[in-house]
């Protein structure tokens, strides 16, 4: 239908809402519009065309492509085997596209029950498939419901590829609820923290903009980018001589920036130099090559790692993992080369929590820092996940895991040129210290062992003498389970972990372990561990919905210390601070009262429940249990009442 | 369990120097009530960061079960703490409940060797 005869068509309707006033054609009522009775036969096209004054076009009812398939061939180019959806309206278009004229596959279509659950499985999935896949949310208010999984992705710097639909131009949208789904900028509500945003305003310029968009989220600081699907483009019908206009382009993948040799050159006489060398690895490692690079250069160093653990970067059975002595090897470092820092003064320095806030330097005065990230690369101004400013010694800005190669290379040439091999000499006390470090961890375990609650050393012991002979993955973080899979579990390989929330919004994990799940599931076949609290799940338990529906097997654990203890611990600093006492520090921060019934949650959305468990000595089964359901394909819940931390 | 600030989360470790090896001797016999510091330990928060049983953990405090430090070097700790440790003053806490909850502490028995628990010996 052409513009004009389309305002034609609307020029009869005068259906307005808020009082507004348009001109009615002569002689028309409102009770022209009520319909027909039963007895009447029904008008023709022709006839319904003639008696509202419009061309035969007008009652144009269907079509055999449109605006989407078109959308859907573009996607099909790129390498998405999913898309993630809460079905809404303003994709109606897309959707019907991708699941019958795409046949639903590559990318296959996954029903979630919130748009945060599309957005935050998506992030979970980037991390262990290495490449991003789609979530597609409803206009304004999808995209209001999935910004935190959103500004999430965006802090841990993974890809995905977002879409949103967006009711066309004014004079087209219906009357009403089309309206609060409309948006000037569909964008403006995520565009300080996604990387890149558009709204095409033709489907040549959606081709060329999601192209150009999987690219960019790929390109290192990797993130999340945007994409408006305008329902006019989707919804209206592709003529034949219009189609054979559009071209996709071809999508080329960047190569990741590399630094400067230079630079490198500085960096390997620094460390070659060091008598005490430190390296931190923080967000660095996207595969086991970059993990097997760790080694080598620390290997060639005689350098102690500490793995801050935002991904899974140096394998804990190495004796050079050092991380459980991060405050010690920091303090004596005279050279400290960091790997993609998340907050590089966090790492140097130390902040007090009291009335007055003071910091103070962690490292001597005189130790030389080399920071090597894509940190500068990519800074936004509005929220401050950037950090505090610190001046490196040398701040090389480039992709670690790339550049470490080249690294190795230049401390290869260093240490020929200079004849320098102090490091030998460190290596057995590293070595020593290495055991030190699990004994204690050992002896930590012990206190609270037979503990009712349960304490987490015992939680996480008994998972592990059930899991030791399965091939696994972990994918929560330990850092609210006091750091036991880090300090007890064998973690030797990249896909056993893939590192924390990035931004710490709470509902990251729930919905990321189902994402992380999913690729798990398409790699082979691993268990899949998803640890997480009480207050985590209850953001997005409708998670295990989508994970019954699709065959999404993994086994959550319930961490239940029934609050948001966390919170509770700030509550009581501030008690304390004000000199009234914690007595009732739990109340607002508590998670009780009534209790909740996890396993029975889990059952109803399909997932097998189990728990709650109080009794340590019942974990051993429940696990038994629970890993078995997994290995059938189920999603498994397990609820153990447990110590805070 | 919440992840909204993890950089508070490590700040707010409470520093107890010279915790006792497992198993260690205690130097004296606890001066307090054992069962009124109990009590305390819960009500007064301190399980909050320290663990129900005194276990510690990483990032919040560490172990303070069985603790080794001298009662006076204790109550130095929760009036003065050094470090994240919120400030425990008499307003809140007495010295003589404070007695209490040391020696709670101190008494608390000492947890088997991790060769004596077999899913120990399957640690990395």
């Amino acid at each position: 239908m052409g513009k004009s005869d389309r305002r034609r068509f609307l020029k009869g309707v005068a259906a307005v809402a808020g009082g507004a006033t348009v001109a009615i054609p002569k002689g028309t009522s409102a009770q022209t519009f009520r319909p027909a009775n039963g007895t009447t036969a029904l008008p023709s096209a022709a006839m319904q065309s003639r008696e509202r004054e419009q061309p035969a076009e007008v009652e144009r009812l269907t079509t055999e492509k449109t605006g989407s398939d078109f959308m859907v061939d573009v996607c099909k180019t790129l390498n998405l085997d999913y898309i993630a959806a809460c079905p809404g309206s303003t994709f109606r278009g897309l959707q019907e596209s991708f699941i019958n004229y795409g046949a639903n596959k590559h990318p296959e279509w996954l029903t979630c029950l919130h748009e945060e659950v599309s957005v935050g499985m998506a992030h979970g999935y980037a991390k262990v498939a290495g490449k991003p896949m789609a979530a597609i949310m409803h206009g304004t208010v999808g995209t209001q419901h999935a910004a935190m999984a959103i500004y999430n992705a965006y802090c841990d710097r993974v890809p995905i590829i977002l879409f949103t639909g967006n009711a066309g131009p004014l004079n087209e949208r219906r009357p009403g609820v089309e309206w609060f789904h409309s948006v000037q900028d569909g964008a403006a509500t995520v565009r300080d923290f996604v990387k890149w945003d558009d709204y095409p305003k033709s489907l040549q310029h959606f081709a060329e903009s999601t192209v150009r968009g999987y690219a960019l989220a790929c390109a290192e600081p990797s993130g999340p980018v945007f994409l408006v699907a305008d329902s006019k483009l989707q919804e209206d019908p592709l003529a034949e001589r219009e189609a054979r206009k559009l071209r996709i382009p071809r999508l080329t993948m960047p190569s990741q920036a590399a630094g400067d040799p230079n630079a490198l050159r500085e960096a390997a006489k620094m460390m070659v130099a060091a008598d005490h060398p430190v390296i931190i690895a923080d967000r660095y490692a996207r595969s086991q090559a970059a993990m097997d690079n760790l080694v080598e250069l620390a290997e060639l160093l005689h350098a102690p790692v500490i793995d801050n653990r935002s991904r899974m970067n140096m394998p804990n059975t190495h004796y050079l993992c050092q991380s459980e002595r991060a405050g010690t090897l920091i303090g004596q470092a005279d050279c400290i080369l960091s790997l993609e820092p998340v907050d590089l003064f966090g790492q140097l320095n130390s902040m007090r929590d009291q009335i007055e806030r003071t910091d103070m330097p962690r490292t001597k005065a005189d130790a030389k820092v080399i920071s090597i990230s894509t940190h500068d690369l990519f800074v936004h101004s509005n929220y401050q996940d950037f950090q505090r400013y610190v001046g490196a010694d040398l701040n090389i800005a480039a992709d670690a895991q790339t550049t470490l190669p080249f690294l190795i290379e230049a401390v290869q040439r260093e240490m020929s040129a200079s004849g320098r091999n102090a490091g030998e000499m460190r290596g057995e006390k590293l070595r020593q210290a290495y055991h030190d470090a699990i004994d204690r961890a050992r002896t930590e375990a012990t206190f609270a062992w037979d503990a009712r609650p349960i304490s987490t050393a015992r939680l996480y012991m008994e998972l592990w003498g059930q899991l030791q002979k399965e091939d696994w993955a972990l994918v929560s973080d330990g850092d609210f389970s006091s750091r036991w899979p880090h300090r007890l579990w064998p973690l030797d390989k990249h896909y056993r972990f893939i590192g924390g929330p990035g931004g710490y919004g709470v509902g990251y994990q729930p919905v990321a372990a189902l994402g992380a799940a999913l690729a798990h599931r398409d790699a082979g076949g691993r268990v899949v561990i998803n640890v997480e609290g009480d207050g985590e799940f209850n953001m997005a338990p409708h998670t295990l919905w989508t994970a019954a529906h699709h065959r999404i097997p993994y086994l959550t654990i319930i961490q239940n210390n029934r609050a948001y203890h966390q919170e509770a611990m700030h509550i009581q600093r501030m008690a304390n601070r004000h000199n009234r006492g914690v007595r009732s520090a739990a109340l607002g921060t508590s998670i009780d009262n009534p209790n909740i019934d996890y396993a029975k949650i889990a059952t109803g959305y399909g997932a097998l429940g189990i728990g709650p468990i109080e009794d340590p000595s019942d974990l051993a089964e429940a696990f038994r249990k629970g890993i078995a359901a997994v290995k059938t394909g189920q999603p498994v819940l397990i609820d153990v009442i447990t110590q805070p931390r | 369990m919440k992840h909204r600030s993890l950089l508070t989360a490590v700040l707010i470790a409470i520093v107890f120097p010279a915790i006792a090896p497992a198993g260690a001797q205690q130097a004296s016999s606890p001066a307090g009530n054992v069962e009124h510091g109990k009590a305390l330990y819960r009500e007064t928060g301190c399980y909050e960061c320290h663990g129900l049983a005194g276990q510690g953990a990483p990032m919040t405090g560490p172990r303070v079960s069985r603790t080794q430090l001298p009662l006076d070097a204790f109550l130095n700790q929760l009036r003065h703490p050094v470090n994240q440790m919120p400030p425990y003053e008499a307003a809140v806490l007495s010295d003589s409940d404070a007695a209490d909850i040391y020696a709670y502490l101190e008494q608390i028995p000492a947890p088997p060797g991790p060769n004596s628990i077999p899913l120990l010996k399957l640690t990395r």
